[in-house]
């Protein structure tokens, strides 16, 4: 259903996975429903091949339109009143796009994060993002289904599928906190461990990352 | 990890935590994050230079270099919080060593431009560095350092506590920069001074003209002698203060890729120095203590040179030389002093009646020693030609055996407890005499004669006609064809002795008295590997003693060494190394060295490598009873 998104894939597609460059990307929502709820944080981290830049971050938390419920206030613990002085999402999507600019985006289950940004963009009058973008759960259970003499029988469990499961059996410390942010930089760190490990499975350009991972 | 993590983790580590809280969110914010796996090969000797400081946040790293193709100097072991690649960063010309990760790791990396600037900033951060880095890589140029061997180096403590000042007691000479190059170039030959300062109308320096500039700029250029040298002399000068300590000297003149420095005394110029005279400050090293041995002419004056020899494995510990290296050194000097004993002997005593070879066996004969350990030496002499030359030849070697022995002793090496020492009749015998013991100790199962073999078998000569120690090895490899029971008991023995490692991959440590929570790694650790090795070599009939060369003899000769002769080294090398950085720490706290260690005492790698050198032991003792089995069970 996201197909449309990527009319620039065939231009990335020779382009080694080494060599390009990413926008890791979370969001904070105020719920799981695309028509009723809306962005409430967006951070991302660019990486250069594997490389994570540090510096180069991007965190907004935003003034969403919709109302925050309390069930979401407890997961990522951002409060009406924090939120209440922050720029609206129009304010925040120029400087987001211009932050991604060409690269290829990843995330954990990114489509959802696509789809709200995507959203936004509508809303505001602009158009969708044409980035290329990989989900770093769809890649991860690939390099499970390709491993050991087991794997055709591998199936995850859905709640083993989440970021904080697969950031821990690589063991990647980090804090629980969802904050959009700091779960940019455990998803950069997950995708950067699959890139050391992708090329030796034969996923070698952003054409065969996108065939095993495309959001 | 955010911005805030990786400065919260600097604030941590030296020497990041000297810097203030801008200066470190600065650094963190321009952080990358890289991710290695294990065995990736970071750092490339002799390939680009590192172009990031690497600080270890998680996993470890092996720092190596490789003198030639087939050997491996490991220099460190770095984990978490440490750094790498810092000084084919500043220098920018190629990586000095390579770089690998020993398990999954993840680094920060710090951009040059960032260290370059805190470098010339801050004087704390740089000093840490110059002292943490400049201990490894302390020679002028790397690769000299470990194409000539190790016997040079050491003394580096010494570039930490003197001042330049000190140092630089050579006089500048100057001439006015408005002379020629000839004119420049006589003055420096007919002083014979490799630099010349020159100076202008106020007599202030103005530029320095080195050798290798009329070298590169003169005359491989083909200059026109008569130019004035101000042309070709070099400006801005490179100076240092009187007061300022020789590593920082050291450092610019690396980071500068210069070899003379003006030496600048409340503000005016008091001398030059020059790599050479920092060379010169690292003095005590092995090779001028052999050279010390070989000008002595008695053993008194032997006794006090004897005594650096434990200060030289201090040095090369600090110089990063791995244990095989440096055991190799301390028994080659060893080795000079033993001869230049028997060559004051053999002035007392007079030409020998008939010729005789000095050997030596135990930890000696395989080159494995460290500190000074008990005497393991014997003589072989030609067999007499008549009853009467054997005569003399007793009497002869009755005499200078125990003047070899007390002057052993004089100089640090303690009688042997239980007698194998030339001075003991029984070990100072014609050589028909040694083959029949050897072939007695071969054929008669009683525990003296395996103990001897394990002690004798690893002789090896050091002085006198070597050709009646090589007969003796040859008629040693020809009587062990085919001694299968006799290997076998050989076998038995190592079979005794495991290495403390329990079926849960714990160590086993005494439960009381005085080494209470220790073990003894010679034994339990070295031991095994020496007596594995032995078996195999005397079995295959080499002739090599040390356990490092006949590992390396054996590769392509026994199936077992074939397979795991990489790892056995290594494990070989890294319990070596252990105990010797443990004795060491002993002695620094004016203690007896020993064997025992407390493995809690160890880091996290180490532990981690203890345990799998230990359980590579008990591997190839699971194997070796597969292949002895028939003969061990009569036991």
């Amino acid at each position: 259903m996201l197909a449309g998104f990527f009319s620039r894939k065939d231009d990335t597609a020779p382009l080694a996975i080494g060599e390009a460059e990413y926008t890791v990307i979370d969001t904070e929502l105020t719920g799981l429903d695309l028509k009723k709820d809306s962005i409430v944080s967006i951070g991302a981290v660019r990486m250069k091949g594997a490389r994570i830049d540090i510096g180069a971050s991007f965190y907004q938390l935003i003034h969403p339109s919709s109302g925050m419920d309390h069930k979401n206030i407890l997961i990522h613990g951002i409060t009406p009143s924090e939120v209440e002085q922050k720029p609206a999402i129009d304010a925040v999507l120029d400087e987001l796009s211009a932050f991604c600019g060409d690269s290829v985006i990843v995330g954990h289950f990114v489509s959802l994060d696509i789809n709200f940004i995507n959203k936004e963009l509508k809303r505001t009058g602009r158009k969708n993002m044409k980035n290329a973008a990989v989900d770093t759960c769809k890649i991860y259970e690939w390099i499970k289904s390709n491993e050991g003499p087991f794997s055709r029988h591998y199936t995850a469990r859905r709640d083993e599928l989440d970021l904080f499961s697969i950031a821990r059996e690589y063991s990647i410390s980090f804090n629980e906190g969802h904050n959009a942010l700091s779960d940019a930089f455990i998803t950069a760190q997950l995708f950067q461990r699959f890139l050391s490990s992708l090329p030796g499975s034969g996923v070698k350009s952003i054409r065969d990352l996108l065939k095993i991972g495309k959001a | 990890m955010t911005v805030k993590e990786v400065k919260d983790f600097l604030s941590n580590i030296q020497p990041f935590q000297e810097l203030d809280d801008a200066t470190l969110g600065n650094i963190a914010g321009g952080v990358i994050v890289e991710f290695y796996p294990k065995d990736t090969l970071i750092l490339q000797q002799d390939g680009p230079p590192s172009d990031f400081l690497r600080i270890i946040k998680k996993g470890g790293v092996k720092v190596f270099i490789r003198p030639d193709v087939n050997e491996e100097v490991v220099i460190d072991y770095r984990s978490e919080g440490d750094t790498f690649g810092l000084l084919s960063l500043i220098r920018g010309d190629r990586s000095r060593a390579n770089v690998k990760a020993v398990e999954d790791t993840i680094c920060y990396l710090v951009t040059k431009e960032t260290i370059q600037g805190l470098l010339d900033g801050n004087a704390a951060f740089s000093e840490y560095f110059l002292k943490s880095f400049l201990n490894k890589y302390i020679d002028k140029t790397f690769s000299e350092m470990h194409s000539k061997s190790l016997l040079y180096g050491g003394g580096d403590k010494l570039l930490f506590t003197t001042p330049v000042g000190e140092l630089a007691s050579r006089t500048a000479v100057t001439a006015p920069n408005e002379i020629s190059i000839k004119d420049a170039a006589e003055v420096m030959s007919k002083r014979k001074i490799s630099s010349l300062v020159l100076v202008d109308q106020d007599n202030l320096p103005a530029g320095i003209v080195t050798d290798r500039d009329l070298r590169d700029k003169v005359v491989s250029k083909g200059l026109n002698v008569a130019e004035p040298i101000s042309s070709i002399m070099s400006v801005p000068l490179m100076t240092t203060e009187a007061r300022d300590y020789c590593f920082e000297a050291l450092l610019k003149m690396i980071r500068y890729n210069i070899h003379h420095l003006l030496v600048i005394d409340d503000g005016k110029l008091r001398g030059i120095l020059t790599n050479h005279d920092l060379m010169m400050l690292q003095g005590t090293s092995p090779i001028s203590v052999v050279r010390d041995i070989e000008t002595r002419q008695n053993i008194e004056d032997l006794v006090p040179v004897s005594k650096k020899i434990n200060r030289i494995v201090n040095l090369l510990l600090k110089e990063g030389a791995k244990a095989g290296n440096i055991t190799r050194i301390i028994s080659e000097i060893n080795d000079r002093l033993v001869r230049k004993i028997l060559e004051i002997a053999e002035r007392k005593f007079g030409k020998p009646p008939v010729d005789y070879c000095f050997i030596v066996f135990g930890s000696e004969g395989r080159k494995e020693q460290t500190f000074k350990t008990d005497q393991d030496n014997a003589i072989i002499y030609e067999d007499p030609k008549s009853p009467g030359d054997g005569k003399k030849a007793e009497e002869y070697f009755k005499g200078f055996s125990d003047f070899v022995k007390e002057a052993l002793v004089a100089c640090g090496f303690p009688n042997c407890p239980a007698g194998y020492m030339a001075s003991n009749p029984k070990w100072r015998q014609p050589l028909k005499i040694w083959k029949d013991y050897f072939s007695k100790w071969i054929n008669t199962p009683t525990p003296d004669s395996l103990l001897f073999s394990l002690i004798f078998f690893d002789f090896r000569p050091v002085h006198g006609d070597i050709k009646l120690a090589d007969k003796l090895r040859a008629y040693l490899n020809k009587t062990l064809k085919n001694q299968n029971v006799f290997f076998a008991r050989m076998a038995g023995t190592i079979m005794n002795n495991r290495p403390p490692l329990g079926f849960f991959k714990s160590f086993i440590v005494e439960k009381g008295g005085v080494h209470k929570d220790e073990f003894n790694l010679k034994f339990r650790g070295i031991g095994p590997i020496v007596d594995i090795a032995r078996l195999f070599a005397l079995e295959r009939g080499l002739s090599e003693t040390s356990t490092l060369e006949r590992l390396r003899s054996l590769k392509d000769k026994h199936p077992i060494v074939m397979e795991l002769g990489e790892e056995i080294e290594q494990a070989f090398e890294f319990i070596s190394l252990l105990r010797i950085h443990h004795q060491i720490a002993l002695m620094g706290k004016s203690l007896e060295p020993d064997n025992f260690i407390n493995p809690n005492n160890l880091s996290g790698l180490e532990k981690k490598s203890l345990k799998e050198s230990f359980q590579l032991i008990l591997n190839i003792q699971e194997a070796i009873t597969e292949l002895y089995r028939p003969g061990m069970v009569n036991q």
